[in-house]
């Protein structure tokens, strides 16, 4: 059995750990562009912080590829498929024959539509080799410009004032974080920025960029200039499936894959942020594109593509964040975006202690929260969303801080 | 092998264990020392109040699949598999809190440790008193239950029986065709909350 994977990412990497198991003398080769060891992708954040080197990075030890007898196949990305004859071709040339493929190519940064992208000084924030880029013109910065007020900008904006750089957030919608909270929460997180010298303009995109090779001011919507020698694109990602024919392997915004990460195609798997299956809170099809679904994805496919048969429950779209002494948790169905009158709302805010939690019910099961502060216990609350457990007793008990797991399931 | 178990029943509140169990992760290893030791050792086991305000003792079910491992940034939680405990690595923990969204019950802590490099925030949680297993003894909080909520014992097969059957038998849902550690994780999870529930 010849097994190929496409990314070391944290997918590809579970589902190889996966295969192993059960598998000990398949042939494995792993692909992937990235020449580093397998490594924390989230951590890239604490590397531009300078608060870790890139040897804190490998999430396995330097042995990891001989220990699962693993051929790596580094430096060159897979550009074509050929599904008759159970191929893949990289950039560089090179064709590997698989019996089992899984497609664990992770998801590249979304561009913005400016001018002046080409010029030096603004970044994606998605590998190693990018944020090693930035810190390498950290010298010559002074203003920072970050595009989008999601996790990857707030992460990226953290670290740049972190480095004592001045950093102007951009955010197109209203309050920062839309995506995964309320307003409320949007403004508090705000808030702690910006006390800790953040400027946030929302309502606002920037237009173009002007420098002379390295850029030096961007173009806002409202007419305005703005000074910068560095911006970061921190506006989403979107599955890295560029090579896959879309007419053999049925894909949406992800491949589309069943509950055993099989596409459509028949010993083709995918998993990780290249891959869409059911959102548990949403109940419908989505990319949670988030680690814990990449090691959870990557792990189910791994045991399917070896012969055992195994499903996967569903993801659920949840993150936490430390940022200066304030912890945000959020998961579920939480933003408007997401919620409607079907839903119950509930919140709990104490301008004293700085915690603030919102849950959201769909009838007797949780579907999101948001929790600012106090965050000890709230994988309660995530696998209470996650296990679709009617709640029965009252959900004041739930938004108490100091609640107790045995409080949770009344009779 | 003999495994920590929680019969919340039995407790009375008393949080005996939440001393015994700081004490026994302390530098000095004493109550008395141990409260005036810096960083302050904090218990990793949690007596809260219940539904009817009875106690609770929650500590860590060492999982399997573990939740918390499974979500772990850097890679800093792993298996003992010698005395099946989830352990956190403090020199690879980053203190990302990402296992808090995963812990079903809750029970991780994040503070500085007598036991953590000097002035790191890690994560913290209960470790099976592996120290205290290598020299002969049981667990701290074990050892100071005067009432039975908390057991050292072979988990028997007649027990995991129950457990697993309890399990299965409110996870119907679960693909049944796929009889298969996948759901495995859905399963700690429904476990939490069963048992939980069980505890009235
Ligand atoms: C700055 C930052 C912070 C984050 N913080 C968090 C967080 O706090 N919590 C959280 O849950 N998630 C976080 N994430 C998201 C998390 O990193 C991803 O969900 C996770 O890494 C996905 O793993 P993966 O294996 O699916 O893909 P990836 O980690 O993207 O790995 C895919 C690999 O495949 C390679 N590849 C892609 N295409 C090809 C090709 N055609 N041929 C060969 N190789 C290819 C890529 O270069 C990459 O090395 C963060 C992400 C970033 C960028
Ligand atoms: S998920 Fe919670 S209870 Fe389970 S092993 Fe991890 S810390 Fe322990
Ligand atoms: S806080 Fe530490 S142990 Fe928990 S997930 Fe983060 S790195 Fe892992």
């Amino acid at each position: 059995m010849h097994y190929v994977i496409i990314g070391n990412g944290v997918a590809g990497v579970t589902a190889a750990e996966a295969i192993r198991q059960i598998d000990a003398r398949g042939q494995i080769t792993m692909i992937s562009d990235e020449t580093h060891p397998p490594y924390c992708r989230p951590m890239i954040s604490n590397l531009l912080e300078g608060a870790v080197d890139v040897s804190r990075l490998p999430i396995r030890g330097p042995d990891f590829y001989d220990r699962l007898s693993i051929t790596p196949a580094l430096g060159s990305r897979v550009t074509s498929m050929d599904i008759n004859a159970d191929t893949v071709t990289t950039q560089n040339g090179r064709t590997f024959p698989y019996d089992r493929l899984l497609i664990a190519a992770g998801a590249d940064p979304r561009p913005v539509d400016a001018q002046g992208m080409d010029l030096d000084g603004i970044f994606f924030m998605r590998n190693i080799a990018q944020v090693q880029d930035m810190i390498a013109a950290l010298a010559d910065t002074r203003h920072a410009l970050v595009l989008g007020g999601g996790l990857v900008g707030f992460k990226a904006a953290y670290s740049l004032l972190k480095r004592n750089i001045a950093v102007t957030m951009l955010i197109r919608s209203g309050y920062p974080l839309s995506m995964q909270v309320d307003e409320t929460a949007g403004e508090m997180i705000q808030q702690v920025l910006c006390d800790h010298g953040l400027t946030v303009r929302t309502g606002i995109s920037a237009t173009a960029f002007e420098g002379n090779g390295r850029v030096q001011s961007a173009h806002l919507s409202d007419g305005s200039q703005i000074p910068c020698e560095m911006a970061i694109i921190g506006k989403g990602v979107f599955p890295a499936h560029g090579f896959v024919p879309a007419d053999r392997i049925d894909t949406d915004a992800g491949i589309l894959v069943d509950d055993h990460m099989a596409t459509s195609a028949p010993g083709i798997y995918a998993a990780g942020d290249v891959a869409e299956h059911i959102d548990i809170a949403r109940q419908k099809r989505w990319v949670n594109a988030i680690w814990p679904e990449a090691a959870a994805q990557g792990r189910v496919a791994g045991f399917n593509m070896a012969g055992q048969a195994l499903a996967y429950r569903g993801s659920l779209s949840r993150n936490v964040m430390r940022m200066f002494d304030t912890d945000v948790m959020t998961a579920g169905r939480v933003s408007p975006r997401d919620t409607d009158e079907t839903c119950r709302f509930f919140s709990a805010h104490d301008p004293r202690r700085g915690t603030y939690r919102r849950l959201v019910f769909e009838d007797q099961i949780l579907a999101g929260f948001v929790m600012i502060n106090q965050i000890e216990q709230g994988g309660v609350l995530t696998s209470l969303i996650q296990s679709r457990t009617p709640v029965k007793i009252s959900a004041q008990h739930l938004l108490d801080p100091g609640f107790n797991v045995s409080r949770l399931i009344g009779r | 092998m003999k495994e920590v178990i929680v019969h919340p029943e039995r407790c009375v509140g008393c949080m005996q264990c939440m001393l015994a169990c700081a004490a026994a992760h302390s530098k000095t290893g004493t109550l008395i020392s141990a409260i005036s030791e810096s960083p302050r050792p904090g218990p990793r086991i949690h007596v809260g109040a219940g539904l009817y305000n009875e106690g609770f003792p929650n500590r860590c079910r060492h999982c399997n699949p573990a939740p918390c491992q499974m979500a772990c940034l850097p890679g800093a939680i792993y298996r003992q598999t010698t005395t099946n405990t989830v352990l956190i690595n403090p020199d690879v923990c980053i203190n990302c809190a990402s296992c808090a969204m995963a812990c079903p019950y809750g029970v991780i802590r994040y503070h500085a440790d007598p036991l953590a490099p000097a002035g790191k925030t890690i994560a913290v949680k209960c470790d099976n008193c592996i120290a205290r297993q290598h020299k002969g003894l049981i667990p701290a909080c074990v050892e100071v239950c005067k009432t039975g909520a908390l057991t050292f014992e072979e988990m028997d097969a007649a027990m995991k029986k129950k457990t697993d059957q309890v399990a299965r038998s409110i996870c119907a849902e679960a693909v049944p065709a796929d009889n298969a550690p996948g759901f495995s994780l859905l399963n700690t999870i429904k476990r939490a909350q069963k048992e939980i529930n069980l505890s009235r």
